[in-house]
């Protein structure tokens, strides 16, 4: 995904020192128009977030909590794993995960574009409101829970309670999907919707072709409540 | 949003410094106490307590009566008691007590006025206190303790009092040498405890987390292993759940089908190091070693602790 060569790159180190103090540096950086890496991670949180159009960060090694959150424009990428939230309420940009991509990845987001490697944790693209996530691997437990809208794409499966609770977004599956998640049902999408997938897969060096999709949507029973269907919520 | 942490060394060691340090790099998550539950070399014939007395003014009076108590039950110190040498108004006793049936002695022990035991085990020590992780540990010195493995808790507290009883770890009452630490909120605490006080087990606190201690501490008693005793809790407790509990074998961890609550792990041979928050591990392993997060639904496992050498 365009990564610059190591030598062109600034070199910030995370380590130990306040998170502040590193995310000033990134911004620094930014600000001079480099592209960065940032080394020793260390799982760290909060690293890179709310980064502008522009910014091109590479993070070697895994990262902590919220890596790229608020993320208005600047590619990001994380060769190792990621911490609960990556990309959350990220508007615009795209983010790269090599490995797992944790708990909650892209929650809240609002556009751009998430790309997970490995797989993802629970509730990957909670309440997201746009954009796309790409995952390699499978999509953990929950996933998609209560999204607005936006697309989540898992060319590994799903665990249990795909799509849960869906309002307006969409989970596509190829591979097997553990269980559906509460007022979530399978459509057959269409050919134009598929070419859009795929065209979005190619854009991630991504082959979409000859895939086994499988849609989830909204079964839309719970847009409006009604007490009596209040055990349909009740998934335990 | 309290951390957590648990911690097997290849073979016994400064134990209390790697727990610190999971802690003390977790103290955001939780700064109203911190507490430790330490594993030491077992002993033979004779038990570790650790309490707290309420006022350091009448503590010879409160040791006085706690003795009396335990020679009503054929035991006494075989040493003298320890205690924090501070001004707090509050005593952090350490005592080590001969032989005696440990249910039967508490149900005295624990009606006496000014004295909270907080643990009791041959090997088992828990220390807890206000304050954050190296807060603690410099009060009562836990980078100097000697041990296979321990587990910690750095407490945000949310639904009973902030006190270094109410802090973790919790005993599990009165089974020597098992204690918890617990990250979230169980919403059928109330049945549970009534029905277990029904069997006859005491609480010495209102926080849910001493409830779970003892809930398993039970079904282990009624001969299931501690694997299946975490699998059972996991349909038995409700609520919003992380924890991790410790015998002088193993140390166990469960988590709730919500699966909210987070637990990274590193494992290497008999090494182990868990913890809430990844980057805590990685102050114990700085070279980028392989970390698993367990964020599965009702997931469970057990990891164990090598036999001492010679053990």
């Amino acid at each position: 995904m365009g990564s610059k060569n190591m030598a062109e790159r600034v070199e910030i180190t995370a380590g130990d020192r306040p998170v502040r103090e590193i995310n000033q540096d990134i911004r620094g950086q930014v600000q001079a128009g480099k592209p960065i890496v940032v080394s020793n991670t260390m799982s760290r949180h909060n690293l890179g977030v709310g980064l502008p159009a522009g910014a091109d960060i590479l993070f070697k090694g895994s990262v902590g909590y919220y890596c790229g959150g608020l993320n208005d424009g600047a590619r990001i990428h994380v060769t190792r794993d990621c911490g609960w939230g990556v990309g959350e309420a990220m508007a615009t940009g795209h983010i790269t995960v090599d490995g797992y991509a944790g708990m909650s990845a892209g929650a809240s987001m609002l556009g751009g574009s998430i790309h997970v490697r490995g797989n993802a944790g629970p509730r990957c693209g909670v309440a997201m409101k746009g954009g796309d996530i790409i995952v390699e691997g499978s999509i953990g437990y929950l996933s998609g829970f209560m999204a607005h809208a936006g697309r989540i794409i898992a060319l590994g499966g799903t665990d249990d309670a795909a799509g849960d609770s869906l309002w307006g977004g969409e989970v596509w599956v190829d591979g097997p999907i553990g269980s559906l998640g509460v007022d979530s049902k399978i459509i057959e999408p269409d050919s134009v919707e598929v070419e859009s997938v795929e065209a979005l897969l190619a854009q991630h060096g991504l082959d979409g072709s000859g895939r086994d999709w499988k849609k989830i949507v909204s079964a839309q029973r719970l847009w409006h409540f009604e007490s009596r269907d209040a055990r349909a919520w009740l998934m335990i | 949003m309290c951390g957590i942490a648990g911690r097997i060394l290849e073979q016994p060691g400064l134990i209390g410094v790697d727990l610190v340090a999971l802690m003390q790099a977790q103290a955001h998550r939780g700064s109203d106490s911190t507490g430790f539950a330490l594993y030491g070399e077992p002993r033979q014939n004779s038990y570790i307590v650790r309490g707290v007395a309420s006022d350091r003014r009448s503590l010879d009076q409160t040791l006085d009566e706690f003795s009396q108590t335990l020679r009503a039950h054929g035991s006494d110190f075989i040493e003298d008691p320890s205690w924090d040498s501070t001004a707090q108004r509050h005593v952090s006793l350490r005592m080590i007590v001969s032989e005696l049936d440990v249910r039967a002695w508490l149900a005295d022990a624990d009606t006496q006025e000014g004295i909270e035991i907080q643990s009791v085990g041959r090997s088992l020590e828990i220390v807890k206190d206000l304050g954050i992780s190296h807060e603690v540990s410099l009060k009562h010195s836990i980078t100097d303790f000697v041990g296979s493995h321990g587990i910690a808790n750095a407490r945000m507290a949310t639904e009973s009092r902030v006190s270094p009883t109410a802090s973790h770890p919790f005993w599990a009452r009165p089974f020597p040498d098992i204690a918890i630490v617990h990250n979230g909120q169980l919403t059928n605490y109330f049945g549970l405890k009534a029905r277990l006080q029904r069997q006859g087990y005491t609480f010495l606190t209102e926080n849910d987390s001493e409830l779970i201690a003892v809930w398993i501490s039970d079904r282990l008693s009624h001969g299931l292993t501690l694997e299946e005793a975490l699998q059972s809790s996991v349909g038995e407790l409700d609520g919003v759940f992380t924890y991790i509990i410790s015998t002088p074998t193993q140390i166990g961890m469960a988590k709730d089908r919500w699966a909210i609550k987070p637990l990274a792990v590193f494992t290497h041979e008999q090494e182990m190091a868990t913890a809430t928050e990844e980057q805590a591990v990685r102050k114990l392993y700085t070279d980028e070693v392989p970390i698993s997060n367990l964020d599965g639904p009702g997931y469970s496992t057990t990891w164990d602790v090598l036999p001492a050498a010679g053990g």
